[in-house]
């Protein structure tokens, strides 16, 4: 049976009915159009449907749309607009961490928010909040390299 | 990857969710935050009719009672549980155990409860079976296993990472069932068959565990060993709680239990015996060691041979030893 919720994304809140068994990740790619997020594996594997609820990075591909009835939802949209990159998404264009760009929005949310917890992470730090995004192009190293960077900018920026 | 059709009800309270899945029985589950449960639905390994969902119920923050002990809701995150201050200050395990489970996100959705009841997994099981012409195996109620060829049995192994380090340290779990409220030792809920791995039935909800803190000089430690060191399940971990004597070297009770390599958690007792009273050694971590391993018997998993698991659980329990004894501290509520 449908049911109707609302969902509040990057600010933006909408009603939609939806069946229970419908993911987070279906409903903003197919019902909003928001197509930044991805689905890689579907099964929680790899990382690239990574959403904030409540600023906390969550897999949309096991979330049902259901339970996200009010809670402040942030996807990669939200973020920057393209012209507007926010320091991590920068950085990620400065250092070449981008290849075929399929889990990069996965990175950048997950980047956004260690860097929100820890402005100065370690390279551990860095390892151990993004042990869940996984990348077949890159081989990491750029990505790393992107995050120290956009940590120091963010650093340098506050000052 | 999509879901099959459910229907979700959002019950109010735990004792109302108990009461639920005892109304639908076999035809609803419980799920916490999803994790485990979903992606085997997405396989096609269960399909519930109804699904009780636990995730819009309030975790209460851990508490120490007046004893001591410490008490963390199942309903808790598990990022949620390895950043809490008060579990990292009674049991710095648990802290460190709930931080080696999968990756930041999914451990911001997944629960203790869930990580404590999730199914024993194996690599020709965990996967969808649509386009397999083949007859079933064990778990999916056949009477075959292809992992081991030719085998009688199934060999799905139990991958919590919280359950060992919980049972070493002497945990009890909390079992709501629609008429009654029990308690049982931890390691009383696995029952060590990989086809019906729980000994709660379908209508009981794990509500709370409880981790007695004595008074002691204590040292802990955890090891999860995994090939790449990322997110993985663990190929084996091991959880051990060394109890000392007040003067800190003789070691008064030991507990060691093994994870991922059996059908359930794995508690080493003729290891904890050969360690109680004995002054810490390294010759004494070797000897416990290899009593551990030969106790243990784990099952090949994952592409891991039994061989192979066995030097790396020798090596791991010995590094356990060497850490927990390096870490030996007095209890904060401890006057001293
Ligand atoms: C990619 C990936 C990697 C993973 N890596 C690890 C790992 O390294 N270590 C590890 O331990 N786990 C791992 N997991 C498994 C899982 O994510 C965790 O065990 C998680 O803690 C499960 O909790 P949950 O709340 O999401 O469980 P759910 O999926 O909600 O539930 C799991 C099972 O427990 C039952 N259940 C849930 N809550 C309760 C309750 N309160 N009382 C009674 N029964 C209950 C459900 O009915 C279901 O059968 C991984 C999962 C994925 C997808
Ligand atoms: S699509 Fe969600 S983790 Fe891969
Ligand atoms: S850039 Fe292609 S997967 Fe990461």
């Amino acid at each position: 049976m449908k049911q109707i919720i609302e969902l509040s994304v990057n600010g933006e809140s909408s009603e939609f009915a939806v069946e229970p068994q419908e993911t987070l990740l279906e409903a903003l790619r197919d019902r909003m159009g928001l197509t930044g997020t991805k689905e890689g594996c579907g099964t929680g594997e790899c990382g690239s449907c990574t959403v904030l609820i409540g600023g906390k990075p969550i897999l949309s591909c096991l979330t049902l749309a259901v339970e996200c009835h009010k809670r402040d939802i942030v996807t990669i949209e939200g973020i920057g607009d393209g012209n507007d990159l926010s320091p991590v998404q920068q950085a990620f264009v400065d250092c070449g961490a981008i290849q075929c760009g399929f889990c990069t929005s996965g990175m950048v949310l997950s980047s956004e928010v260690l860097l929100k917890e820890n402005p100065n992470p370690q390279e551990k730090d860095i390892y151990k909040a993004l042990e869940g995004n996984l990348c077949r192009c890159t081989g990491y190293n750029k990505i790393i390299e992107a995050v120290h960077k956009a940590s120091e900018q963010m650093v340098t920026e506050q000052e | 990857m999509r879901l099959p059709k459910f229907e979700h009800v959002q019950p109010s309270s735990r004792e109302e969710a108990s009461r639920l899945l005892q109304e639908h029985g076999s035809r609803a589950r419980l799920v916490s935050g999803g994790t485990d449960l979903y992606p085997r639905m997405k396989y096609g390994l269960t399909r519930p009719d109804v699904l009780i969902s636990l995730k819009g119920l309030p975790a209460t923050p851990p508490t120490v009672d007046p004893n001591g002990d410490l008490h963390v809701d199942a309903l808790m995150t598990l990022a949620d549980l390895a950043r809490s201050q008060t579990v990292l200050e009674k049991t710095p395990l648990l802290s460190e155990a709930a931080l080696s489970v999968a990756s930041n996100q999914i451990r911001h959705m997944g629960t203790l409860g869930g990580n404590l009841c999730q199914e024993n997994r194996c690599p020709y099981y965990n996967q969808t079976h649509t386009f397999q012409f083949v007859e079933p195996c064990f778990k999916r109620n056949g009477d075959q296993c292809y992992l081991i060829p030719k085998g009688k049995k199934c060999w799905a192994v139990f991958s919590s990472d919280t359950a060992p380090a919980l049972i070493s340290l002497g945990a009890s779990a909390t079992i709501l069932a629609p008429k009654e409220r029990r308690q049982l030792p931890l390691e009383n809920l696995y029952t060590g068959d990989p086809l019906k791995p729980l000994t709660i039935s379908d209508g009981e909800v794990l509500t709370e565990i409880i981790i007695p803190c004595p008074l002691s000089l204590r040292g802990t430690a955890f090891m999860k060993f995994t090939l790449r060191g990322g997110m993985e399940y663990a190929a084996l971990s091991v959880a051990v709680v060394l109890d000392m004597e007040n003067d800190g070297v003789l070691c008064r009770a030991a507990r060691i239990t093994v994870g991922s390599v059996g059908a359930g958690p794995i508690r080493a007792g003729k290891g904890e015996n050969a360690m109680a009273g004995q002054r810490l050694s390294k010759n004494l971590f070797q000897e416990v060691a290899q009593l551990v391993v030969s106790e243990t018997h784990p099952f090949p998993h994952h592409g891991y041979s039994a061989a192979y698991l066995r030097a790396c659980l020798e090596v791991e329990t010995r590094r356990a030893f060497s850490l927990a004894a390096e870490q030996i501290t007095r209890n904060p509520g401890d006057p001293g």
